[in-house]
């Protein structure tokens, strides 16, 4: 039914809602918990910033890191007081009638408001039935609401884990189309995939085409896959490309496995030696102009 | 849903004042009753320009019925998500009112589905009422789903947003305050749209906001407007653009603002009319903070909103409309 412990979960994202709501909310709340009916999640749902205003949780240190034991590559960094009700609330249904279950959660998925929207896709990799939401995740990526995209995006292990290969180039497509900090996509580099690296290359030499910028981090994802026209690429990165773009260029070499590549590499000896020395990696490449 | 333009009763105008808003520059405006979802990002973009920093948009009659409930629930769902979002990418806070509108009453087997799906989304952030509610052709139909909105704004503590019959219109209006008051609800908690000279006086004798449409050929227009506010004070009245899908002007709000300065009336009671009186009635609702529209794009999440740009800040870019060079 679910892919972690959500027993233990469960009960420590309770104890920290109950800790960050005053009493009289947490009584509000947690009588939702015994009601079964759908109707009173819907309203208790919708309800929950009138409930518990939208502060940043307050947590310390020794329950945050148990939790994100509990689920690894989940986060709570951004999150507030009523998207961690919202969450509670949604960890108290009872998977059981597996129908229900999911027809409740996606009920709330079509009606969401965008901050409803963030809780909901947020906690997509922490629902029961996890090969369930594939469709639902895949939907959410097609969305071009900045907020939603990074909820389903930025450190999220879901889409890591259960979306299949045609579903993940979306997503990361859709993360260069709409400028997304690449860095902060779980998995980026581990699901790099030749049919991915052919798309964005085509991507690049339409921007090239156009006179357009283009996201130097592209080329991190075809690193694995360089043949003679991805090494053309590098070549005229390297030869007219701008700083930022000579540093991924110099970083695609590298983590390649391409002779060639790295043969290229060794004519930029300051760059490689900034590699080395792990002073340039991809977080670290110099700002766009 | 402001109207039903019978296009002929349109007049051919006439060269008017030429439009400057320089006088009205650095005001704020906020404009409670603009169908957004029927026009373009242009507007948005003119009207950020013009000083409007936030803005309801009323649930309404989209020009044609619907059939089926899963258009009622896009419909609200696109008013609390997508029309949102695209409101701030030009800095302008969208809040709306929720509600089933009085033509569509007139279908009531869509009318009771509508009323079980209003719960799901008039308590959500940034719904400020339930509205554009109230009469259209003054049917029984119309009368009965009034009257259990009413006790729905009742039950939630939410303002009644009033649209206020074409025909008829001065009855109408009496008899929507009327119901209100049998049904128990504050006048304060009522604002009472589309008014005119026949209607403000005793709309505002009985204790409810009377908003004003800027609308040209068929209702309001602003010229008429001055002379109102010159006749009744500022107190519980506020003026909307009600802009929509037909000829109507985004711009009403701060245009008559512009009008009202050069007309002499003060800085003072221009701000209530055009700003903070609709900010007032609607704060009712819990859901308005005026810190996310004073200080645009600051604590407020809709800052994060980076949409499908990569612009800071969630703005979208703008394009250089004197040049004949797309890029
Ligand atoms: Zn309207």
């Amino acid at each position: 039914m679910f892919d972690y412990d959500a027993e233990r979960f469960r009960v420590l994202i309770t104890e920290l809602t109950r800790s960050n709501v005053t009493e009289e909310t947490w009584h509000w709340l947690s009588e939702k918990f015994l009601a079964p009916e759908t109707s009173a999640v819907n309203s208790a749902f919708a309800m929950m910033p009138r409930k518990t205003g939208k502060l940043p949780i307050a947590i310390n240190h020794e329950l945050w890191v148990e939790i994100e034991k509990l689920k690894p590559g989940f986060t709570l960094e951004g999150w507030t007081i009523d998207r961690i009700g919202r969450l509670c609330l949604l960890l108290h249904l009872d998977p059981t009638d597996k129908e229900k279950y999911v027809k409740t959660i996606e009920n709330l998925f079509l009606a969401a408001e965008v901050n409803e929207l963030v809780a909901l896709y947020s906690s997509l990799p922490l629902f029961a039935w996890p090969e369930l939401w594939l469709m639902r995740c895949a939907e959410g990526v097609r969305s071009n609401i900045g907020l939603v995209l990074e909820a389903i995006m930025y450190k999220n292990p879901y889409p890591i884990s259960y979306l299949d290969e045609k579903a993940w180039n979306q997503l990361i497509l859709k993360a260069f189309f709409t400028g997304k900090d690449l860095n902060k996509i779980s998995g980026i580099d581990e699901r790099a995939n030749a049919e991915l690296a052919s798309t964005l290359v085509d991507f690049a030499h339409e921007r090239w085409a156009a006179n357009r910028k283009i996201n130097p981090h592209l080329w991190r994802l075809t690193s694995k896959f360089i043949d003679d026209d991805l090494l053309t690429d590098l070549k005229r990165l390297f030869g007219e490309g701008s700083l930022r773009d000579r540093q991924a260029a110099a970083l695609t070499a590298y983590q390649s496995d391409s002779v060639l590549a790295k043969n290229l590499l060794k004519s930029y000896p300051e760059l490689l030696k900034a590699i080395e020395n792990k002073e340039l990696n991809w977080s670290s490449l110099t700002p766009e102009e | 849903m402001c109207c039903s333009h019978s296009f002929d009763d349109r007049k051919p105008q006439v060269v008017a004042e030429a439009m400057n808003l320089d006088i009205i520059k650095g005001m704020k405006f906020f404009d409670p009753h603009v169908h957004m979802s029927s026009r373009t990002t242009d507007d948005y973009q003119a009207m950020a320009d013009a000083g409007i920093v936030a803005l309801i948009e009323p649930a309404f009659w989209l020009g044609q019925p619907r059939t089926g409930i899963d258009s009622f629930r896009d419909y609200y769902s696109s008013l609390v998500g997508w029309e949102r979002f695209r409101s701030s990418q030009f800095g302008i806070k969208h809040y709306c009112t929720i509600g089933l509108n009085s033509r569509e009453a007139n279908n009531e087997r869509l009318a009771e589905e509508v009323m079980e799906l209003l719960p799901l989304f008039i308590y959500k952030e940034g719904v400020v009422g339930i509205g554009e509610i109230g009469f259209d052709d003054q049917t029984a139909a119309e009368d009965k789903y009034y009257r259990m909105q009413l006790e729905l704004a009742k039950e939630a503590g939410l303002p009644i947003q009033i649209h206020t019959p074409h025909r008829d219109k001065k009855k109408g209006t009496q008899r929507s305050m009327d119901i209100a008051i049998e049904h128990g609800i504050d006048p304060k908690m009522v604002i009472i749209d589309h008014n005119n000279e026949e209607t403000v006086k005793e709309v505002l004798d009985r204790g409810f906001w009377a908003a004003f449409t800027i609308y040209p050929f068929t209702k309001m227009g602003n010229e008429r407007m001055v002379e109102l506010a010159k006749l009744y004070g500022p107190e519980r009245i506020m003026i909307n653009s009600a802009a929509d899908w037909g000829i109507s002007d985004p711009l009403a709000v701060p245009k008559t603002a512009a009008l009202m300065k050069l007309k002499g009336i003060s800085d003072e009671d221009i701000k209530m009319i055009t700003y903070s009186n609709a900010i007032t009635a609607f704060a009712q609702s819990g859901q308005i903070d005026e810190n996310d529209f004073i200080t645009p794009l600051s604590v407020d999440q809709t800052e994060k909103f980076a949409g499908n740009t990569v612009l800071r800040g969630g703005q979208q870019p703008r394009t250089d409309k004197s040049s004949i060079i797309i890029s």
